[in-house]
């Protein structure tokens, strides 16, 4: 693939609308994106193998063709390299037969030489090759076993199968967590181009060419690099696969929650895929203005330690805080509702009560992809809300008698702040896991993990996105962290929605929204930047 | 034969590789003499009005393609010369270079000129080497000579040109993976829009030109543009350089004006056709389709005659076949080629030219079926129009075509297998719904 090809033009809710003629009917597309783009905005889905809208145009697996009305005539062309123009005449294979058979014929040979093994393959399901197939293949195979397939790939990855036919690599160690399937690879070049263009590192390649064209990494270098991931997402065929993920579930059997990733300030949105109630992955959700399609591998695979390591459920009782002071901190995956109810228990304490927030964990730059840097994800939510940072406390351990922290692991995060706040006697510990925190408190109150209850956070481009609650809590008696401190508060928060009204309540800019009123990829508040 | 004028062949055999020879005969006389007195613009309508038509297969004017370069982008103008001759039967570019490098950057220096460029870029197929050393060599004396370099002849035009080793991929002949393997990148064919001539190699306007159009133009210089363009068709001006090969007793390379009829070519130029009859002729190359010898007996050697007959005139590369060769084997041949050469880009091509290749294999081999044919006309006709470049078609073309004229040679070999009229595919019990 050349260095040239450019990324495609999205249409936006500004686009300007232009006419043109799809089957000889006039209908208004945007008029500054592909033609692709356009027709799924009038709800004509076209099938394609390579394009993919966050990812540049290279045009090469000919799926995606329609017919377009030209000075030399109806000419075939991609739909995903061919720009809207206003009156331009397009022909799609419900009034043409010969765009119909035109995508047939590319269907049929996309197939020759890729393996029937859809039983055993993870990606089915959710392949883009039977997707296509189902829209416009369906054809009765017309190939005698003896024309023979073309599983060459890497020469050294050869082997020989019990039938006596030479196959290619069926399981290529690319890397520390991506193999590849040499055979069920379509040469589509998704995973270059993504490692080119949004990775930014160049450890893919196509070799070869013809058929026996592969995917290689270069001679001694492996794939290895914080998205990597991400080209399993990409790919369209089963061909690249995640390794945490090969052979461990069917993915129709998986459930899809969709919900955010609490582990950097950008907050990616994420499904979280699951079955038995237990996480199986985790997989980004398409979000134009945060995350796009990517995610890094440190969110994709945080959900690995969710149900290890956990605190018990208990039975809460009323509890009675010294008269001393205060310090309430919030970690970073405190929820906006979490925020609420500390805000509610800092009201129902008086003034001996201290708001603090934030994270001891570095800080970093934005990679630009899908994470900003901070480790504190609600950070704009508790600046929202009037939370101190964190750092202010350490400077004034010595006033406070009583440290009560909500999923936030101080003492874990940094020792020299471990140090500090070890002199303040009461140590009260609200978290999902029994962490050093938990450890070092004089009560250790396990509550759910973000990704098991419903809320709302505000991302670093100051974005309200939603959580969702994935049914695979460990231990049902677990409690929101919202509901226990509004228990210590002595006040009720029966349910999510309950504690949003009071996020309302507290901050202005919340004001009028509800969940029903966020959309899935979030609300952006007065004075974003996003 | 009747003596015809040479544009590109006159100094063959006349040592024209040393430059001194070479000015003797007449050369590098238009940069000294005209080239700089005429304005770009001049130049160009010069080129417009020989009605030279691009040499290299597609036969596009030349004076267009040069009117569509940019002028005052910013970008500097490559021009880059397409050398790397891959077609099958194609070798004239390979004995214009070895015998006459210097016209060659004679010609360039002009199109240099007309184009307002600073350096040219030859493209070379890597295995010439004696090509490529003979150009190195005239180059040499060109820049000695100051017809190279800064400030040529006085002027303050500045000129450069860099020979280019490709690696021998057929598919860098096409001008966008040529550029691309030029960059150092893959050779595989761009996406179009944009075309070279607005964002070529580099991201400038470039201008390829195959060698022998490059070639022609000290001719043109030399003499009246209308000089040029009566010696050919209407719509396509001057000589063309025929490379003549297989069952003919003297193949080589041969200058005609365009329009010469192709029995003329055949029978006085090489000499007839010998060890049996005429079957079959491929008028331009090995990826075109093939006249039988009665449409050969009544076809002329120029663009329209032969796009008319439904190939086409191509490189200008005739392969002449006799009657004592299956078709078939030779399909099978092209089918290998162009399954190896194929850039792995489009699916069709990438998977087809392949699935093709084992068929013909099959049918030669003798296990051939009943219906493989027409499944192979079936699949040819998934790749027309639908792929980055034509490599596709220059495999589906020909299997359509062969197999539409020469079906007999099909049956033939098909009717070697015993079984061949069993049921393509052996019908398997298929499993129930309750598997």
């Amino acid at each position: 693939m050349s260095n040239y090809y450019n990324m495609p033009k999205l249409p936006t809710e500004a686009s300007p609308k232009v006419e043109i003629f799809v089957d000889d009917k006039a209908v208004m597309v945007p008029g500054d994106t592909n033609l692709l783009e356009a027709l799924k905005a009038v709800g004509i889905e076209t099938p394609h193998v390579c394009y993919h809208p966050y990812l540049p145009v290279s045009g090469n697996c000919r799926q995606c063709l329609v017919e377009q009305e030209g000075p030399r005539g109806r000419m075939l062309v991609i739909s995903c390299y061919t720009p809207v123009t206003p009156g331009m005449k397009i022909y799609t294979p419900a009034s043409s037969a010969r765009v119909k058979n035109a995508r047939k014929a590319t269907q049929e040979f996309m197939l020759v030489n890729h393996p029937l093994d859809c039983p055993i393959c993870d990606k089915a399901g959710e392949c883009t090759l039977q997707e296509n197939y189902m829209e416009c293949g369906q054809n009765e195979s017309r190939l005698r076993p003896e024309y023979g397939k073309n599983y060459h790939g890497n020469p050294a990855h050869q082997f020989v199968d019990a039938k006596g036919q030479v196959r290619g690599g069926k399981h290529v160690d690319l890397g520390p967590r991506v193999l590849l399937d040499e055979e069920r690879c379509v040469q589509c070049d998704r995973c270059v181009r993504f490692m080119r263009s949004i990775a930014g590192s160049e450890q893919l390649q196509l070799a070869g060419r013809a058929d026996h064209t592969y995917i290689t990494t270069f001679p001694g270098e492996k794939l290895d690099h914080e998205y990597d991931l991400c080209v399993t997402d990409v790919c369209p065929v089963g061909a690249m696969t995640a390794k945490y993920f090969r052979f461990q579930k069917r993915v129709w059997l998986l459930s899809h929650t969709p919900t955010v990733s609490m582990d950097d300030s950008l907050g990616a949105n994420i499904w979280l895929d699951h079955a038995d109630g237990r996480i199986y992955r985790v997989m980004p959700r398409c979000n134009p203005e945060v995350n796009r399609s990517w995610l890094s591998n440190t969110s994709r695979l945080a959900f690995q330690e969710f149900d290890k390591n956990r605190l018990p459920s208990m039975e809460l009782h009323k509890v009675t805080f010294g008269n001393g002071k205060i310090a309430i901190v919030a970690g970073g995956t405190c929820t906006m509702e979490d925020l609420a109810a500390m805000k509610m228990l800092k009201e129902s304490l008086g003034d001996r009560a201290e708001l603090f927030g934030g994270s001891l964990l570095k800080v970093t730059a934005p990679d630009g992809i899908a994470k900003s840097g901070d480790p504190c994800a609600n950070r704009a939510g508790m600046k929202l809300m009037g939370f101190a940072d964190v750092s202010e406390l350490l400077k004034r351990a010595s006033e406070f008698e009583t440290l009560f922290t909500v999923n936030a692991n101080l003492f874990g995060e940094d020792a020299n702040a471990a140090k500090v706040l070890e002199k303040i006697n009461t140590r009260v510990a609200l978290t999902p896991f029994d962490d050093e925190t938990a450890k070092k408190a004089s009560i250790a109150i396990g509550v759910r993990h973000w990704s098991e209850v419903q809320g709302t956070m505000v991302n670093s481009l100051n974005i309200v996105q939603k959580l969702s609650a994935c049914p695979v809590c460990p231990d049902e008696g677990l409690k929101a962290p919202y509901a226990v401190v509004a228990f210590l508060a002595g006040e009720k928060l029966e349910s999510a929605a309950d504690a949003f009204k009071k996020v309302t309540e507290y901050v202005p800019a919340f004001a009028g929204l509800s969940y029903d009123t966020i959309k899935s990829t979030g609300k952006l508040l007065e004075g974003g930047n996003a | 034969m009747a003596e015809t004028v040479k544009v590109c062949t006159q100094n063959f055999g006349k040592g024209a590789q040393d430059i001194e020879v070479y000015k003797k005969l007449g050369g590098y006389a238009n940069i000294s003499e005209r080239l700089f007195n005429m304005s770009q613009f001049e130049l160009i309508d010069y080129v417009q009005r020989s009605n030279l038509r691009g040499r290299g297969g597609a036969g596009f004017p030349t004076g267009m393609k040069w009117s569509f370069v940019p002028r005052g982008t910013g970008k500097p103008v490559y021009i880059v010369v397409n050398a790397d001759e891959g077609e099958g039967g194609t070798f004239k570019d390979h004995f214009l270079m070895m015998e006459d490098p210097h016209r060659l950057i004679e010609g360039l220096i002009i199109a240099a000129w007309a184009l307002g460029s600073r350096a040219a870029y030859i493209y070379c197929r890597g295995e010439f080497l004696p090509c490529i050393e003979s150009l190195n060599k005239a180059l040499n004396q060109a820049y000695a000579a100051g017809y190279l370099g800064e400030n040529i002849m006085g002027t303050k035009f500045c000129f450069d040109i860099f020979v280019h080793r490709g690696a021998g991929a057929y598919i860098c002949g096409e001008e966008t993976a040529l550029i691309n393997s030029l960059e150092g990148q893959k050779g595989q064919p761009r996406l179009k829009p944009p075309f070279p001539a607005v964002c070529g190699a580099w991201k400038s306007p470039t201008c390829v030109n195959n060698v022998e159009t490059i070639m022609s133009l000290p001719w043109i210089l030399q003499h009246d543009p209308s000089e040029y363009a009566k010696m050919g068709t209407p719509r396509a001006g001057g000589t063309k350089v025929f490379c003549i090969s297989g069952d003919v007793k003297n193949p080589g390379v041969y200058e005609a004006p365009l329009g010469t009829p192709m029995m003329t070519m055949i029978n006085e130029y090489a000499g007839g056709v010998v060890g049996g009859k005429l079957k079959a002729v491929l008028p331009g190359g090995s990826s075109c389709a093939p006249l039988t010898a009665e449409e050969a007996a009544v076809a002329t050697m120029d663009y329209e005659c032969l796009a008319s007959m439904k190939t086409m005139f191509g490189s200008g590369a005739m392969i002449v076949i006799n009657d004592t060769h299956n078709m078939v084997d030779l399909l099978n041949c092209l089918g290998n080629f162009y399954s190896h050469e194929s850039c792995g880009q489009c699916t069709p091509c990438r998977e087809g030219t392949g699935l093709l290749h084992r068929m013909l294999n099959l049918i030669v081999e003798g296990k051939g079926h009943d219906g493989d044919v027409e499944l192979m006309q079936s699949l040819t006709g998934g790749f027309g129009g639908v792929t980055i470049c034509p490599l596709s078609i220059s495999l589906g073309g020909p299997v359509a075509s062969y197999s539409a004229k020469f079906r007999a040679d099909f049956d033939e070999y098909i009717a070697k297998n015993p079984d061949h009229a069993k049921p393509r595919v052996q019908e398997t019990a298929r499993p129930g719904i309750f598997w």
